[in-house]
């Protein structure tokens, strides 16, 4: 792949991900300033992803580094506005979430229920054991990766709606 | 009604009703308990009082004791209202209480304050409904779904959506809302197949029913258990995932009806 293709799949991807970020940051009813900052966030935070899965990391892993990261610049962004860091921190993670793995993970399961063919059987637990456990450990890597820093960082993160 | 003794010195009934109410609304906003509890210590701290509190899924109990005499002391338990998350009421919230701990507002205008914060309209439910449809649309072109997959998960999302806000309304289970809303939305995504919509109709039914990610309550169990608040933390997990297991059933149940030979 050249480098203008990359960097225009990049931006794509960006995009896409700052629509769902304002889709779902607006029913949890943040201010309007806090939906443009998840929006900025889930843009870096998927972009950066899909960058690093193109460079062969695995999934998992890079999804845990991205969402350390966007934890912590929710913290940075929180004390610039005021609003505390979890306000951002959902709708940002959101676009990672893993939705096709879930899905591989329910339709090996019915696959296996309604099959009697034992051969195949193997191959659908297989598939389900592989989806299931992608999804389970890139949901891990989201919510522990975002709540890092505010273990770290306790006294910031809990003081950012002070204005004094 | 303007100059009642009440406005110098409140009295500790008068405190711990606003201060319950506070963390109450904190609660069925969505914030984790770590952030109830020291927005409402420091209010407390503020007026003199100490405060010790127990944050449980469907009540709040809080006991409040003077800092100067030891036997001034109330316990109060109260219901909270079902979750329904609001994040201004959460921010605005906590900056109250700072307010409150660093220009020592009275008890009259934090009362005031409160009831304003919490009089604050949400954002009009057909915006949400247009945005989050958008959201799920482009969700499905985040797993490189094409343009086929992407207009049908947005007629799903929409039709899905407006199922559930219409079952909110009408105080249906909450387990039932997301089973019936994903088996609607379901339904409509599984169109692709049996119209061969579109190379990739599988992504379409992935992503259709993303928009019931419970997310808020999942992040606010971890939170919890990771800061010890280890019942309130799991009593938010199994809240979550039941949400979770209650959609998987709902596409779980579209998926058979259409036929699984074609999927």
């Amino acid at each position: 792949m050249t480098t203008p293709e990359m960097i225009q799949l990049i931006i794509i991807d960006g995009v896409m991900a700052a629509v769902t970020a304002i889709g779902f940051a607006i029913s949890s009813n943040p201010s309007r300033k806090a939906i443009l900052i998840s929006a900025l966030l889930a843009a870096i935070g998927h972009g950066m992803r899909f960058v690093f899965i193109q460079s062969g990391m695995d999934i998992s892993v890079s999804t845990f580094i991205v969402a350390t990261l966007i934890g912590l610049l929710s913290i940075f962004f929180a004390r610039i506005i005021h609003c505390p860091a979890e306000v951002f921190s959902f709708p940002s993670l959101l676009p990672m979430i893993p939705g096709l793995f879930a899905y591989r993970t329910i339709l090996s399961l019915i696959k296996f229920m309604q099959s009697t063919d034992s051969v195949k059987n193997q191959g659908f637990i297989m598939d389900f054991f592989h989806n299931g456990m992608t999804t389970l450990f890139i949901l891990l890597a989201l919510v522990v990766g975002v709540s890092l820093p505010v273990l770290l960082f306790p006294k910031l993160s809990f003081s950012v709606t002070r204005r004094y | 009604m303007t100059d009642k003794p009440e406005d110098k010195l409140p009295s500790i009934e008068q405190i711990a009703d606003l201060l319950i109410d506070i963390a109450c609304e904190l609660m069925t906003s969505g914030a984790h308990t770590m952030r109830i509890l020291q927005n409402v210590s420091r209010m407390a701290e503020s007026y003199g009082y100490k405060l010790d509190l127990s944050v449980f899924q469907l009540s709040i109990m809080m006991t409040i004791t003077s800092k100067d005499d030891e036997s001034k002391r109330l316990t109060l338990n109260r219901k909270t209202k079902p979750l329904l998350i609001n994040y201004k009421f959460v921010s605005n919230l906590s900056s109250l209480s700072w307010d409150t701990y660093d220009k020592h507002l009275t008890y009259k205008e934090v009362k005031e304050r409160f009831h304003e914060i919490i009089s604050e309209k949400r954002v009009s439910r057909w915006l949400i409904l247009i945005l989050v449809s958008f959201a799920n649309a482009s969700f499905c072109g985040l797993f490189k779904g094409d343009i086929y997959a992407v207009g049908l998960v947005f007629i799903a999302t929409l039709i899905g959506f407006f199922v559930r806000q219409e079952m909110m309304i009408r105080h249906v289970n909450h387990l039932v809302i997301y089973a019936s809303s994903a088996f609607i939305a379901g339904l409509i995504a599984g169109m692709g197949y049996i119209f061969h919509l579109g190379n990739t109709p599988e992504i379409a039914l992935a992503s259709c029913v993303l928009y019931h990610t419970p997310g808020v309550p999942l992040i606010n169990s971890v939170l919890d258990i990771i800061e010890g608040h280890i019942l309130t933390g799991i009593s938010r997990l199994v809240n979550a995932s039941s949400l979770i297991a209650c959609t998987a059933i709902g596409l779980f149940s579209a998926m058979l009806l259409l036929g699984l030979d074609k999927l």
